[in-house]
């Protein structure tokens, strides 16, 4: 229990709105597996809110069971794109000048936007000397709400393929879920240690890393870790399928200390009950009992 | 050159291992290969295949305005124009330039009548070459520090690719994207030739897939997937979309112990599968 003393030791007590984040660098180590199944054991003593974070490859919903019907769907607009008014255009070429992502070429004399490299700036619209460029803003993404879900509710987002401005979507999905009335938000991160993770990490109360024992997972946590200590977050660490190799795992846990929440096994049996849509919680797998007494730590952990 | 961008949308589910396996073949079958890590933010290639970054070849950087305050004269023409709100001026005083915020436009220095924004280049990525052996490169590319737009670092570090590419008279260049569908993961798959995306056979793999093969859609790549952990979970999930899609799944990869161990012990270039 020494790490239970450690970690609540580290965490501001008055709260009583608390938010954890699950993060972990490499992707498919368990991240959502461990989200969903903590939040339906949280879900049994707080009031909880689950958010995915993931705006990419959005997968709670599928571990908690749930392939779509959701009870809203609001369309939202993060990012601007800089529309071209041909009638006005003289070819001058200022925007292809200015525009310091190279999303401008001249074709036959003429400007042509590629959008995978605007990045939104407007600096086009302002240089533009006939004021043929205007800014229009674009449909980005999706923020999806599931009211009720084994007891609690989802909030989730998708970016439409193609588009961008993934951090900006999780900052409209946590305001959302801020609505809300919880004691405990769980929000499950995506992969990565860029825009998105920066923007669910902000703010948080606890980082829950999770990780595998192998050098791609132990490297992919340390590229998250300066990001939960940029924002000064306390954090446990969980090794996932710590099994498929004991050596890397005892090296991870030697690294973590007092930071190491519990580790979970290896079973091939978890892909057939996710083939199902059935949570982890729901069946009687050996890593049912596993994932439990990581919520026992985490539960003292909590205000 | 033959260039070949391997992604899937879902993460771990093999697109470090199957582009390893991928250039494994290749070299077997006498080709010069580069393999591109693509994953600015948590780049692995280089474990898989036992190496260590040691010194970057180049390094990324990102532009950010400073401001000169013998020149300025407060105006706030700067502030008024910047649309990501990364200039914030108190009444009176020196405009404050957020870097977090800042995108890198460039619009405050162009604008500012008295010249008083100076240029400032912070670096935000490297880059870093293995030779494996003769016929077979790794040039990864990493971010440095905490850095929210990692898009520009790949199409950057795409250049520095391109120019050794053409240099080694490669035939192959491999590009390992990230997870998601971001704007790094997009920098990195535009241009290639032919696109495989890798999935597992589970709802979560489909789900992922069926976004992914929507996005190469948008950008009119060739594509085939990858469909690895065979026989693990559902294979008819995936049989499925590929079916509706029209899409070969060109390779299968039951799961294998053997991979997991290679994996681990950073042998990865050794084995040969497909």
């Amino acid at each position: 229990m020494e790490v239970v003393l450690y970690l609540k030791n580290k965490i501001r007590m008055k709260k009583t709105k608390f938010k954890i984040v699950i993060a972990s660098g490499k992707g498919g180590v368990g991240k959502s597996m461990l989200a969903s199944s903590l939040s339906m054991l949280l879900a049994k003593s707080k009031k909880i809110i689950a958010v995915d974070c993931d705006v990419d490859a959005p997968n709670f919903h599928l571990w908690l069971g749930q392939n779509g019907r959701w009870d809203k769907i609001e369309k939202i607009s993060v990012s601007e794109r800089p529309v071209i008014d041909f009638k006005k255009c003289t070819g001058c070429g200022q925007c292809i000048k200015i525009c310091a992502f190279g999303a401008f070429k001249l074709k036959k004399g003429k400007p042509v936007l590629n959008k995978f490299f605007c990045e939104g700036c407007g600096a086009c619209e302002i240089i533009c000397p006939s004021k043929a460029i205007s800014m229009k803003k674009v449909k980005n993404a999706e923020i999806r709400i599931k009211k009720e879900i084994n007891g609690f509710p989802l909030i989730s987002a998708q970016l439409y393929p193609g588009e961008t401005g993934s951090g900006k979507i999780v900052d409209q999905i946590k305001e959302k879920a801020e609505k809300f009335d919880y004691e405990v938000m769980i929000l499950d991160a995506p992969g990565g240690s860029g825009c998105p993770v920066i923007a669910a990490l902000n703010g948080a109360d606890f980082a829950l890393l999770v990780t595998e024992p192998t050098p791609s997972g132990f490297s992919d946590i340390k590229r998250v870790l300066p990001v939960v200590d940029h924002f000064g977050i306390p954090y446990g660490l969980v090794i996932n399928k710590w099994d498929i190799n004991p050596e890397w795992s005892e090296k991870i846990e030697k690294w973590a200390g007092k930071k190491l929440l519990g580790r979970i096994s290896y079973d091939k049996k978890i892909f057939q009950a996710i083939a199902k849509l059935r949570p982890i919680i729901e069946t009687n797998l050996p890593v049912k009992k596993e994932i439990k007494k990581i919520y026992l730590k985490l539960r003292k952990i909590l205000p | 050159m033959v260039q070949i961008g391997i992604t899937g949308g879902k993460g771990g589910t093999g697109k470090s291992t199957f582009s390893i396996l991928l250039a494994n073949k290749l070299r077997e079958a006498g080709k010069r290969v580069i393999l591109f890590d693509a994953d600015v933010e948590c780049p692995n290639d280089y474990l898989l295949l036992g190496q260590r970054l040691e010194f970057s070849k180049t390094k990324i950087y990102a532009r950010f305005p400073k401001i000169d305050k013998k020149k300025c004269l407060k105006c706030g023409i700067c502030v008024r124009n910047c649309r990501s709100n990364a200039i914030f001026q108190a009444p009176g005083e020196f405009p404050i330039f957020l870097h977090e915020l800042c995108s890198g436009c460039g619009l405050c220095w162009h604008l500012c009548p008295q010249q008083a924004i100076k240029i400032e280049k912070k670096i935000i990525g490297e880059v870093f070459k293995n030779k494996i052996d003769k016929d077979f490169y790794l040039v990864t590319s990493r971010s440095v520090g905490i850095v929210d737009e990692t898009g520009p670092i790949v199409s950057k570090a795409k250049q520095y690719v391109w120019s050794l590419a053409k240099k080694l008279k490669a035939d192959y260049l491999l590009t390992d994207t990230a997870v998601g569908m971001h704007c790094g993961v997009i920098r990195a798959l535009i241009g290639v030739d032919l696109a495989y995306a890798v999935t597992e056979p589970t709802p979560l793999g489909a789900h992922d897939l069926e976004l992914m093969l929507k996005l190469l859609k948008i950008l009119k790549l060739p594509t085939k997937i990858v469909l690895n952990q065979y026989g693990l979970g559902k294979n008819h999930f995936i049989e499925k979309i590929a079916r509706e899609n029209n899409i070969d799944i060109k390779y299968k990869i039951p799961h294998s112990k053997k991979v997991v161990d290679f994996y681990s012990r950073g042998k990865l270039g050794e084995l040969i599968l497909l």
